[in-house]
C-alpha cells in the first residue's frame, strides 16, 4: 500500500538516503531500525513530503505522491508523528484532537460568522469521535490539560491521538518509545497492535527500542548509512550477523 | 476638563482596535507584523482622500478598511515565505514605505505638507465636547464590536486552528491542512482593524501628515499587547489603556518635575513607556491579563 522506490538524498554531497526502497502491505506493521545517521528520520521526512528526494518515488495507494505537500499525503490518509512530539502546546489535549479532524466547514473564516449551527453540529460529531479515542489511549484525566504540561510518554500517545482524527490508513511513526517510561512503553505497543488488528491501520515505526520492535513488527528493515542493508521477518533479521556487526558493533 | 478626557479616551479606543488586530495577529497566530502602523496609516489617508473628495463618512470608512486589507494581502502571502524574524524585517521595511510613498505622491496626499481640513465624525454637532463624546460612543461600541467578534473567533473551530499554527506549523501540515490561507486571512483580518482605526485617527484630528506614521506607533502598540498579556483579547483592552496612563500620564508628571521642558519630557514620556515595558516582562512576563504558562 505504501512504498518507497529508489530514494536518494544527499545534503551538501553527502549522501544520507542511498537507493532506499521498503514496501508496507495493506494492514502491515513494518519496522525500520538503524543507528543513529542511518538517515531513518530522513527517509520519514521524504515520505512524508517535509523533504524532496534527489531520486526516486514515494507511492501510496496506488498513486506517486512524490509531488504532494505534506497536508495533501495527511489528507490523503498517510498520517505521521514526530521524534520529539510537536503538540500544540497552548491547547487543551482534548482540543489536540478536536483540530485534526478533517472538516467541511467548520474551519473556514466564513463559518465565524455564519452557520453557527451546521459548527455545533459538526463539532459534537467530531467530539465525540476525539472522546471515543481519549478514552482507548488512556487520556481522559488530563483531557482538559494544556497539551504542553504532558509528559513525554502521553505526548507520545497524544500525537498518536491526532492522528487516529485523520482517520489514516496508514501511520508512520518515529520513535514512538524514546524518553518514554517502560509501564507506557507496554501501553503505546498495546494500542498499536489493537489499531492494527482491530482498525487495520497500518503502521511503519522507525524505532531504537529493539526488545518492543521485534515483538510488535512483522517485518523489519535494517538501515545503516544510509542504505538498506537486511529486511525480513524480525527475529531472523536481527541475527544476521551483517545487522548484528552493523546495528550493534556485534552486541545485541 | 470633559474634552481633554475624551480626547485622551478617543486616542486610547484608536489603540485599542490596532492592539486587538496585532494580537489576533500575533497573540493567537503568531504573526510578526512590525508593520502595524503602515495600515493604520493607509486606513487614514484612505478615508481622509475619500471624504476630502466629498464621500459620505460611513462609505469612507468601510473603504479604509478594506484598502487596509487588501494592502495586506501580499504581505500575508510574503509571510508564508519568511521565517519570524525576517518577517517582522520585511514589515517593518513596508511600514516605512508606505510611508514614503505619502510623503513622496504629493499629486494624492500633498506630501509633507499634510491633508487638513479632514471633516470630524459628528461634525454637525460643531467643535465642542458633544461631537468627541459621540465619537468616543461610536468607538466604544466599535471596540465591544471587535472584542466580541474576537472570543467568539477565538473559541470557533477556526480560532482553535490559528491558535495550533502558532504552536507548530509543521505540526499542522501533518494533521493534513494548510497553514498558508489562514496566515494570510488573519494578516488581512489584522490589517481591516488597523485601517478603521486609522480611519477614526484621521476624522478625530482633522489633519494628515507622513510624520504621524513612524514606526513609533507600531510599537507601542507591541508594548501595549506585552503589557497587557500576549494571546488574550482582555489583554488587548488592557494594555491600550495602561498604555495610554504611560503616556497621558507622564504628561503631568511635569508638573512634579522642574525644570524640564516640554521637548525634554516628550524623551521623559518615551523613557517612562519604556521602563515600564521592562518592569512588566520582568515581573510579569504572561502581562497583565494573561495566564501564568
Amino acid at each position: 500500500m505504501l512504498s518507497a522506490n529508489g530514494i536518494s538524498k544527499s545534503f551538501d554531497g553527502f549522501k544520507v538516503l542511498d537507493d532506499v526502497s521498503f514496501v508496507v502491505q495493506r494492514r502491515g506493521l513494518t519496522g525500520i531500525v538503524g543507528t543513529n545517521g542511518a538517515g531513518k528520520s530522513t527517509l520519514f521526512a521524504v515520505v512524508s513530503g517535509q523533504l524532496g528526494a534527489d531520486h526516486g518515488q514515494v507511492w501510496f495507494d496506488d498513486a506517486d505522491i512524490s509531488a504532494l505537500s505534506p497536508a495533501r499525503r495527511a489528507r490523503r490518509g498517510l498520517g505521521r508523528t514526530f521524534q520529539v512530539p510537536r503538540e500544540f502546546a497552548h491547547l487543551t489535549v482534548r482540543e489536540n484532537f478536536l483540530v485534526a479532524a478533517q472538516r467541511d466547514y467548520g474551519e473556514t473564516l466564513r463559518s465565524v460568522f455564519i452557520g453557527w449551527g451546521r459548527v455545533a453540529r459538526e463539532e459534537r460529531t467530531i467530539g465525540e469521535r476525539a472522546d471515543r479515542w481519549i478514552e482507548f489511549l488512556n487520556l481522559r484525566a488530563v483531557a482538559g490539560n494544556a497539551a504542553g504540561d504532558l509528559s513525554g510518554g502521553q505526548k507520545k500517545l497524544l500525537e498518536l491521538g491526532r492522528m487516529l482524527m485523520l482517520e489514516p490508513q496508514c501511520i508512520l511513526l518515529d520513535e514512538p518509545f524514546a524518553g518514554v517510561n517502560p509501564v507506557l512503553v507496554n501501553e503505546i505497543s498495546t494500542r498499536i497492535r489493537e489499531l492494527n488488528e482491530r482498525h487495520g491501520i497500518a503502521f511503519v515505526i522507525i524505532e531504537h527500542h529493539l526488545e518492543a520492535l521485534k515483538a510488535l513488527a512483522r517485518h523489519l528493515y535494517v538501515m545503516d548509512q544510509g542504505r538498506v542493508i537486511a529486511e525480513g521477518e524480525p527475529a531472523a533479521v536481527l541475527a544476521q550477523p551483517r545487522v548484528l556487526e552493523a546495528y550493534m558493533g556485534g552486541v545485541i | 476638563m470633559v474634552a481633554y478626557l475624551a480626547a485622551v479616551g478617543i486616542v486610547a479606543l484608536i489603540y485599542m482596535l490596532l492592539t486587538i488586530g496585532l494580537n489576533l495577529q500575533y497573540g493567537y497566530t503568531g504573526l510578526i507584523n512590525f508593520g502595524v502602523v503602515a495600515f493604520f496609516g493607509i486606513g487614514a489617508y484612505a478615508s481622509a482622500l475619500l471624504t476630502l473628495a466629498g464621500w459620505p463618512l460611513l462609505p469612507a470608512f468601510l473603504v479604509a478598511i478594506g484598502v487596509a486589507g487588501i494592502a495586506a494581502y501580499p504581505i500575508g502571502l510574503l509571510s508564508l515565505r519568511l521565517s519570524d524574524d525576517y518577517l517582522a524585517v520585511v514589515t517593518l521595511g513596508f511600514s516605512e514605505v508606505v510611508r514614503l510613498l505619502i510623503q513622496q505622491e504629493q499629486w494624492l496626499t500633498k506630501g509633507v505638507q499634510g491633508l487638513p481640513g479632514i471633516p470630524r465624525v459628528f461634525g454637525s454637532l460643531g467643535v465642542g465636547e458633544y461631537a468627541d463624546l459621540a465619537t468616543l460612543g461610536v468607538l466604544v461600541l466599535c471596540n465591544g464590536a471587535a472584542v466580541a467578534l474576537m472570543v467568539h473567533l477565538v473559541r470557533s473551530p477556526y480560532g482553535r486552528l490559528i491558535q495550533a499554527i502558532r504552536d507548530d506549523e509543521v505540526a499542522v501540515e501533518a494533521i493534513g491542512k494548510d497553514p498558508r490561507r489562514y496566515k494570510v486571512q488573519v494578516f488581512m483580518l489584522g490589517a481591516g482593524l488597523a485601517g478603521l482605526a486609522g480611519a477614526f485617527y484621521a476624522h478625530f484630528i482633522t489633519y494628515l501628515s507622513p510624520e504621524q506614521f513612524l514606526p513609533l506607533v507600531t510599537f507601542y502598540v507591541w508594548i501595549a499587547m506585552i503589557i497587557g498579556g500576549t494571546g488574550r483579547t482582555s489583554g488587548a483592552v488592557a494594555g491600550s489603556l495602561i498604555l495610554m496612563v504611560f503616556l497621558e500620564g507622564s504628561r503631568f508628571a511635569r508638573d512634579w518635575i522642574p525644570g524640564v521642558s516640554e521637548v525634554q519630557m516628550a524623551s521623559v514620556r518615551l523613557a517612562i513607556v519604556g521602563l515600564a515595558l521592562i518592569l512588566f516582562t520582568l515581573y510579569r512576563p504572561q502581562g497583565l491579563m494573561g495566564r501564568r504558562s
